[in-house]
């Protein structure tokens, strides 16, 4: 018993390794939010009047709606004047157009990540599309990209060069007024990717966009837009660390997918974004919105996360099977340590005939953290042969964390098929006798156990993600004995 | 009883959709049937009688006949049973803080308190009716009901909700089981209404050190249909084993809502529901453990399967686990579809039509749990029961 608090006690005692802060002066706005600062926002983007008023009826919304507090999660009231809501790199007027020219702070900002940008992006044949805080900076194998016609840019870009693109499909996932943050984002939004796939075509390399927030105060509220057109195909990887900071900051981004007929998108996420220090203090508030639509006949959306980061995490990565035959599957697992809060979960909507889901959710708790499983499955009435499953385990480190589920299956047809189940276990001592026993150290029993109970999501990751998410497991659960 | 409500604020006084528990469970006919209540004035009506009597003859119980939700002494043949001390509840109970809890504090006009003293398993028993019946107006009513067991004493009761008369009835009954320690209880709630009767039931159940509940609800009526099954364990080693059955039909709508608060471990909970629902019907289970901090060598199980006969009925389905302690063995498991097609073909290759073939194995389904159900000697009743309500909704398919 001794050991295993000493154990927990050092995970408490675990410093955030991505914790520091790149000194580059920010242009800012003053904290604060009314239509003068949306105005203001836009303006520097340079955006369209469409674009404004988008922004501005978005923001009409969000002030006539309350914040939600269904999720099992508690913090103290954000004042959303208190937060700045703009904030970019000094150098926003003449952006790099290659690496070359990129600021060596950020860069070395990355080097601190262990993200050599250049190298691995060039080794691993992907192309990264870097937001600092909330302007983008660095973009490569664009032209590739350009060749097969794909179209990767920054959301910004994206509006200035292909409007009828994002007018078109911009909020046709997550309208406006969706949900508070949702709206609060519409409003705001920073920056983001933009990602369209033409006809047919298979996107020849994955695309990794890494998030950072980096400037005091700033909340950061990304934008993704990801559409693929008949018959395409496209992975897209997203992950995250944020530099130690006091303050609450609050993310609440969106990020809409849109697959027609027969396409496929993968959308898979690392996120490490800092969790607070072992008493709670600072640590990122992560509101996301997250939904893709399967709007064509065979179409598949599939999520994976690893969610290990942020202080709260607020998040459900959901697909809508509109079309005939459509697939969609979520894969997560969720770390909670310390006094990190997450409830996260997917929804699936089964509209369309034959479509079907899988949703395999593995939770750990650690510490004094709160993790919990909400989801929702629906089969409406007109989608016959619809069929789901889903698999909800939780794994519990230590006495005073807590593992929950609120699965919500809503079923209005009888011919779906549906199905859940969800266990609870720990790391039994049995378990890491057999373990030690055999020569293997407590540490690396408990590893092992850890990533054989995740090895389903893992399985569902990229490579170099699948490497990455396993690292960071093992850092975040080291020497953890249940 | 009422005083000076008005309707306004009677109907604030029911949970709404915004309520996460009452999420699917519409109430705006039971509020309109107390606003018209209100208006009305008293329209009970004496129940019939001759039901009273072939409920009676057909279960031998220690029968407690709550009519309107007061005392009906003269059908009552309980009173007077051994090892049981049955008294009117003062007013002045301890309040339950949940709205419907809270309506029945409010407004009810009767209320009876039961202990057990002894040991009474091996004893007829002990039978709550409670018949409702309106004629005229919509009628509302509360059933109160407080059971104690002392320590050691353990007794049988079948809770039997019908209603007679030909207008709208709603009720609304609020029963506490609390269990001493070593008591021992087998519970069967059976829910036979008329199809124009809506009701609300709550039973908050306390179970100290080493207490057993057993406990099995079979729901086959009512318009609207709402129980909730509340287990607070507060004692190791206690024990609570609660299954449930729902057959709805066209215009039902039966919502079951289960919780239990594992407080101290070790301890057991395990509860399975199966629903059957053909027609346009609904029906709703939320099963909710809650293993709080310290409550270690809790073993909570849930199971809910559900069968879906038509084209326009929907489920609702929530198995939820809030656990705070880690020696714990939790898990659900929650099933949504329709008969096993391996199953019929199986029964077919034997000769079986395609339609008697369906039948056998809904049957099957549902008896799993009327076998299971408490109170062996009522089985025979409520499988017939079942079976009759079955080959209702089938004919009407």
């Amino acid at each position: 018993m001794s050991t295993e608090s000493e154990h927990l006690e050092s995970i408490v005692n675990r410093r955030y390794e991505h914790g520091f802060v790149t000194d580059i002066e920010t242009e800012s706005l003053p904290p604060g939010l009314d239509e003068g600062v949306i105005r203001a926002i836009s303006a520097r983007k340079r955006e369209p009047e469409w674009m404004l008023e988008w922004r501005l009826q978005a923001y009409r919304q969000w002030l006539e709606m309350t914040e939600p507090e269904w999720a099992h999660v508690h913090y103290k009231k954000i004042d959303y004047n208190a937060i700045s809501y703009f904030a970019a790199p000094k150098s926003d007027d003449d952006r790099p157009k290659s690496l070359d020219e990129v600021d060596p702070k950020l860069l070395e900002t990355y080097d601190k990540l262990g993200i050599p940008l250049h190298e691995r992006a060039r080794l691993a044949g992907v192309a990264v599309d870097a937001v600092f805080d909330s302007v983008s900076v660095a973009t490569t194998f664009k032209e590739k990209l350009s060749e097969a016609g794909v179209i990767f840019c920054s959301f910004s870009e994206a509006v200035e060069n292909h409007p009828e693109l994002v007018k078109k499909y911009l909020g046709s996932v997550v309208p406006r007024r969706d949900n508070f943050f949702a709206a609060l984002n519409s409003a705001v939004f920073s920056d983001g990717s933009f990602v369209y796939i033409p006809k047919g075509v298979r996107c020849p390399m994955e695309l990794s966009t890494y998030f950072r927030i980096n400037a005091a105060n700033t909340g950061q509220f990304e934008r993704t837009l990801i559409v693929a057109d008949e018959g395409s195909h496209v992975s897209y990887l997203e992950g995250c660390t944020a530099p130690m900071r006091d303050e609450n900051q609050l993310h609440a981004a969106v990020v809409e997918l849109v697959a027609m007929e027969g396409a496929e998108i993968k959308y898979s996420t690392v996120q490490n974004w800092y969790p607070g220090d072992e008493e709670g203090r600072g640590g990122i508030y992560n509101f996301v919105t997250k939904r893709g639509d399967c709007r064509g006949a065979n179409s598949k959306i599939s999520w994976t996360q690893v969610e290990t980061g942020s202080a709260i995490t607020w998040k459900y990565p959901s697909c809508i099977l509109r079309g005939d035959n459509s697939v969609g599957e979520f894969y997560s697992v969720a770390v909670a340590n310390n006094l990190q809060q997450a409830d996260t979960g997917t929804k699936m909507i089964h509209i369309g005939r034959n479509t079907s889901s899988t949703i395999v959710s593995k939770g750990i708790s650690a510490g004094r953290a709160q993790n919990a499983y909400r989801g929702l499955v629906r089969v409406m009435p007109q989608a016959s042969g619809a069929r789901n499953h889903t698999q909800c385990d939780s794994l519990l480190i230590g006495k005073e964390c807590g593992a929950h589920t609120f699965p919500y299956m809503e079923i209005k047809n009888p011919t779906a098929k549906v199905e859940h189940e969800a266990t609870t276990s720990k790391i039994s001592a049995d378990q890491l006798f057999y373990c030690r026993q055999r020569g293997i150290s407590e540490e690396d029993a408990v590893n092992m156990i850890v990533n054989g109970f995740c090895k389903e999501v893992f399985n569902e990751l990229p490579m170099e993600f699948a490497v990455e998410a396993q690292a960071l497991l093992n850092v975040s659960l080291e020497g953890a004995v249940g | 009883m009422s005083g000076a409500v008005s309707k306004i604020e009677l109907a604030a006084s029911f949970p709404t959709l915004r309520d996460e528990d009452w999420k699917y469970t519409d109430l705006s006919r039971p509020i309109a049937i107390a606003q018209q209540w209100l208006d009305s004035g008293s329209n009970e009506q004496p129940p019939d009688a001759d039901l009273i009597d072939s409920i009676k003859a057909a279960a031998d119980a220690a029968w407690i006949v709550i009519a309107n939700g007061e005392l009906l002494e003269a059908s009552s043949t309980g009173l007077q049973e051994a090892g049981i001390e049955v008294s009117l509840l003062s007013s002045d109970e301890p309040a339950i803080d949940v709205p419907l809890a809270n309506l029945n504090t409010q407004f009810r006009t009767g209320g009876i308190r039961i202990r057990v003293i002894e040991d009474r398993l091996d004893q007829r028993p002990i039978g709550l009716l409670v018949i409702d019946s309106a004629a005229g107006a919509p009628v509302m009513s509360q059933a109160r009901v407080d059971i104690e067991l002392d320590e050691r004493a353990a007794a049988r009761f079948i809770e039997y909700h019908v209603s007679s008369g030909d207008d709208e009835h709603y009720s609304n009954s609020l029963i506490r089981l609390n269990l001493a320690a070593d008591a021992s209880v087998e519970y069967l709630r059976f829910q036979d209404r008329a199809l124009h009767h809506s009701q609300t039931a709550r039973l908050n159940v306390r179970l100290e050190r080493g207490s057993r509940l057993t406990h099995g609800g079979i729901d086959l009526g009512g318009r609207l249909s709402r129980n909730d099954l509340k287990i607070d364990i507060a004692g190791p080693d206690a024990v609570a084993t609660f299954n449930g059955l729902y057959v709805a039909g066209t215009g039902q709508h039966i919502d079951n809502h289960t919780r239990v608060d594992h407080r101290v471990g070790p301890a057991v909970s395990d509860q399975e529901y199966r629903g059957i629902l053909s027609g346009r019907s609904r029906a709703v289970w939320n099963g909710k453990a809650i293993v709080h901090r310290g409550a270690d060598g809790t073993d909570a199980q849930q199971a809910n399967h559900n069968l879906l006969l038509s084209e326009r009925s929907e489920i609702d389905a929530k198995p939820e686990l809030e656990i705070y302690a880690d020696e714990v063995k939790c898990a659900h498991g929650t099933t949504v579809g329709q008969l096993d097609e391996r199953a019929l073909f199986y029964l077919r290759c034997r000769g079986l039509d395609e339609s008697r073939a369906k039948r056998v194995l809904t049957r099957a389904f549902a008896a799993t749990i009327v076998e299971r159900a408490p109170i062996a000697e009522l089985h025979e009743l409520i499988g017939e029961r079942v079976e009759q309500r079955l080959r209702e909704l089938g004919d009407a398919s």
